[in-house]
C-alpha cells in the first residue's frame, strides 16, 4: 500500500544524496587542491574543519532551517558541507602523499604547476580522493534520513512516522531501501574507482 | 657550454655554495664528486634552476639561465634523477615523450621518437611501449629514464646520481650504454655520483667538490697523478694505487683480522685457539705485542698433550716484512718458498697482517678486471 510513496521517497532520497554528494565534491575537490598548495595554511584549516565535521548534522540542519526555511536547499546546503569533509580530507592527503620523486621529475621536465597537478599529481592521487568521494557518498545516503525531520521527504519520512506511530514495519521501510541505496551506491563508486584509477598502479592501489 | 660564475647559495646560516665559478665545454662528460654535503647536487640543480642561486649566475651558451623562463629552460635540458621518477600512471612511451608533449610535439614525430629511443637502447618497442614502469626492473627504468632525458634532443642532460639505487652488475652496463649514448650524441652531461670508480669510468673531467667549493677540476688521468688534497687523495684511494703498481706496499695486499697469540700461552690453549679460529698457524707475540714467531699445527702435533708453553716450540727464523715494503717483494717470497704466508709488521714491530696467496690472485684480479 506504500508501494508507490516508497518509489517517490527513495527518488528524493537519491536526489538529495546526488545533489549534495555532487556539490561537496567540487567543493572538496577544490578546497584540497587548494590547501595542498598552501600547506602552512592546512596546518591551521584542516584542524577547523574537522571540529565543524563533529558537529551533529541534525543541529546544522536545524540551524539553516531557521534561516532558509522548509526548502530542499537547506538539506542539500547542509548535506553538501557534510560530503565535502572526507573529499576534501582524501584530496589534500592524496596529493600531497604522492611521492615527492615525481614531482622532482615532473619539475625536472618542465612542467609548470598546473601541468604538475593535473597530469601526475591529480591522477596518482585518484584512487584515495575516490575512496573519499565514496565516504562521502554512503554517509550522505544515511545523512539524508534527517531531511523528513524538516518535512521535506526521503526515505525519513517511512522512519519518522514509524517511530510517532510505534510502527516497526514503517521503520524497516525506511532503513531496508537507505541500507540497499548505500550498498549499491557504495558498488558503483567502486567501478568507477577502478576506472578512473591509472592502469599503472593499480597492482599498487590493490596491493594496499 | 655551461658557465659558473661566482654562484652562491645559502641555507639559512650555512653557505652550500661559495662562490664558484667553472665552465663546462660542449660536448664533455663532466661529473661532480665529493663527499655528502658537499654541495654537488646542489650544483647540478642550479644548471636547471630546480635550485635558484643567492649569487652570481649560470650562463648556458652565454645566456643567463636566470632570465630564461625557468620551465623553458627545463624542457630544453635533460634531467635523471637517482629515484627514476617514471610516472608510473603512464606507460613507457607516453613517459618518454613527456617532454616531447610539452614542447607541443605533433603525434607522428612523438611516436618516431618513442621507436627511436626504445631502438636506441636495445628495447624492442612491440614488447615495451605500452608497457608501466611498474612491469619492469629498476635497471630497464632507469634506461627509460635517461630516454625520458633524451627524448626532445636537449643539448645539455643532468643527471643526480642516476645508477647510485641499482645493483653493481646493471650499474656498470648501464654506465657502458650512457658513455656509448654520449659518444653518439654528443651531448654535454653533468653527472653526479659519490663513487670514484664511476667519476674515473665516464668522465672527461672531474669536478671535485668539498664544503661549497672546488677543490679540484682535472680530467681523471690529471687527478690521478696529481690529487690537489688529502681529501681528493682518500677519495681516489686504491685507484692512484691501481694506477701505478710500483708504489704498491704490503699494507695494500695485506690481511689485518690475523690471529695472535700470546708467548707464555700453553700448549693446549694455543691448539683450542687454531680451532675457534679455524687456522692451522698463529702468530706469536711478547706481552708489548711485538712479533716473535710463528706456532703451526705441525710444530705443535709432536707435543700433544704436554703441559709446557709455547717459548721452546715457535719459529723464529721466517723472514719479515714492512708495511712500506714493496708488495713485489712480498709476493716473491710467497711464491720462491713454500710459505703459505708471509708477516707484515708495523714500525714498533707489532704485527699489521699477513699476506697470503689468496691476496695475490685477489690483487692480480684487480689489475686485470678493475
Amino acid at each position: 500500500m506504500y508501494g508507490g510513496e516508497l518509489i517517490r521517497n527513495i527518488g528524493i532520497h537519491l536526489m538529495y544524496v546526488f545533489a549534495s554528494v555532487f556539490f561537496g565534491f567540487i567543493l572538496g575537490m577544490t578546497l584540497g587542491i587548494l590547501l595542498s598548495r598552501a600547506p602552512k595554511y592546512s596546518k591551521i584549516v584542516l584542524p577547523i574543519l574537522s571540529v565543524f565535521n563533529t558537529i551533529p548534522g541534525i543541529v546544522f540542519i536545524g540551524i539553516l532551517f531557521l534561516y532558509l526555511g522548509m526548502v530542499p536547499m537547506t538539506v542539500i546546503i547542509a548535506l553538501s558541507i557534510y560530503a565535502m569533509f572526507p573529499i576534501l580530507k582524501n584530496t589534500y592527503v592524496g596529493i600531497t602523499n604522492v611521492e615527492q620523486q615525481y614531482v622532482e621529475a615532473a619539475r625536472g621536465c618542465g612542467m609548470n604547476r598546473r601541468q604538475i597537478l593535473f597530469k601526475v599529481e591529480l591522477p596518482l592521487s585518484m584512487p584515495t580522493i575516490i575512496g573519499g568521494l565514496r565516504m562521502a557518498t554512503i554517509y550522505t545516503v544515511s545523512w539524508t534520513v534527517l531531511a523528513a525531520m524538516i518535512g521535506l521527504g526521503g526515505l525519513g519520512e517511512f522512519i519518522y512516522q514509524g517511530i510517532n506511530l510505534n510502527q516497526n514495519a514503517l521503520i524497516l521501510l525506511g532503513a531496508i531501501p537507505a541500507a540497499i541505496l548505500a550498498i549499491v551506491l557504495g558498488f558503483l563508486i567502486d567501478v568507477l574507482q577502478r576506472k578512473v584509477t591509472p592502469r599503472g598502479i593499480q597492482k599498487e592501489v590493490r596491493a594496499k | 657550454m655551461i658557465q659558473f660564475e661566482n654562484v652562491t647559495k645559502r641555507y639559512g646560516e650555512s653557505t652550500v655554495l661559495d662562490q664558484i665559478s667553472f665552465k663546462i665545454d660542449p660536448g664533455q662528460f663532466a661529473v661532480l664528486i665529493g663527499p655528502s654535503g658537499c654541495g654537488k647536487t646542489t650544483t647540478l640543480k642550479t644548471i636547471n634552476r630546480l635550485i635558484e642561486p643567492d649569487g652570481g649566475r649560470v650562463l648556458i651558451d652565454g645566456d643567463d639561465t636566470g632570465v630564461i623562463n625557468r620551465v623553458q629552460l627545463r624542457r630544453r635540458i635533460g634531467y635523471v634523477i637517482q629515484q627514476i621518477g617514471l610516472f608510473p600512471n603512464m606507460t613507457v612511451a607516453q613517459n618518454i615523450t613527456v617532454v616531447p608533449k610539452l614542447l607541443k610535439y605533433d603525434k607522428e614525430r612523438c611516436d618516431k621518437i618513442v621507436h627511436d629511443m626504445l631502438e636506441m637502447v636495445d628495447m624492442p618497442y612491440e614488447q615495451y611501449a605500452q608497457k608501466y614502469p611498474s612491469e619492469m626492473s629498476g635497471g630497464q627504468q632507469q634506461r627509460i629514464g635517461v630516454l625520458r632525458a633524451l627524448a626532445a634532443s636537449p643539448p645539455i642532460v643532468l643527471m643526480d646520481e642516476p645508477f647510485g639505487a641499482l645493483d653493481p652488475m646493471t650499474r656498470s652496463t648501464l654506465q657502458d650504454e650512457i658513455m656509448r649514448l654520449q659518444k653518439k650524441l654528443k651531448k654535454t652531461i653533468v653527472f653526479v655520483t659519490h663513487d670514484m670508480e664511476e667519476a674515473l669510468n665516464l668522465a672527461d673531467v672531474i669536478i671535485f667538490m668539498e664544503d661549497g667549493h672546488i677543490t679540484q677540476m682535472a680530467p681523471p688521468e690529471e687527478m690521478l697523478k696529481n690529487p690537489a688534497n688529502e681529501t681528493v687523495k682518500n677519495f681516489l684511494g686504491k685507484h692512484i694505487a691501481a694506477a701505478d703498481p710500483s708504489t704498491l706496499t704490503a699494507a695494500d695486499f695485506m690481511k689485518t683480522n690475523v690471529v695472535t697469540v700470546g708467548i707464555h700461552k700453553g700448549i693446549r690453549a694455543c691448539t683450542a685457539q687454531m680451532m675457534r679460529s679455524n687456522v692451522d698457524s698463529l702468530i706469536v707475540t711478547d706481552e708489548n705485542d711485538r712479533y716473535i714467531g710463528t706456532l703451526s699445527v705441525e710444530d705443535i702435533q709432536p707435543h700433544g698433550k704436554e703441559d709446557a708453553t709455547i717459548s721452546e716450540l715457535l719459529r723464529t727464523d721466517r723472514e719479515t716484512f714492512h708495511t712500506t715494503d714493496d708488495a713485489k717483494r712480498c709476493f716473491d717470497m710467497l711464491i720462491s718458498t713454500k710459505a703459505n704466508y708471509v708477516i707484515v709488521l708495523n714500525d714498533d714491530g707489532t704485527v699489521a697482517g699477513i699476506i697470503t696467496k689468496t691476496s695475490i690472485a685477489k690483487a692480480i684480479a684487480e689489475r686485470l678486471w678493475g
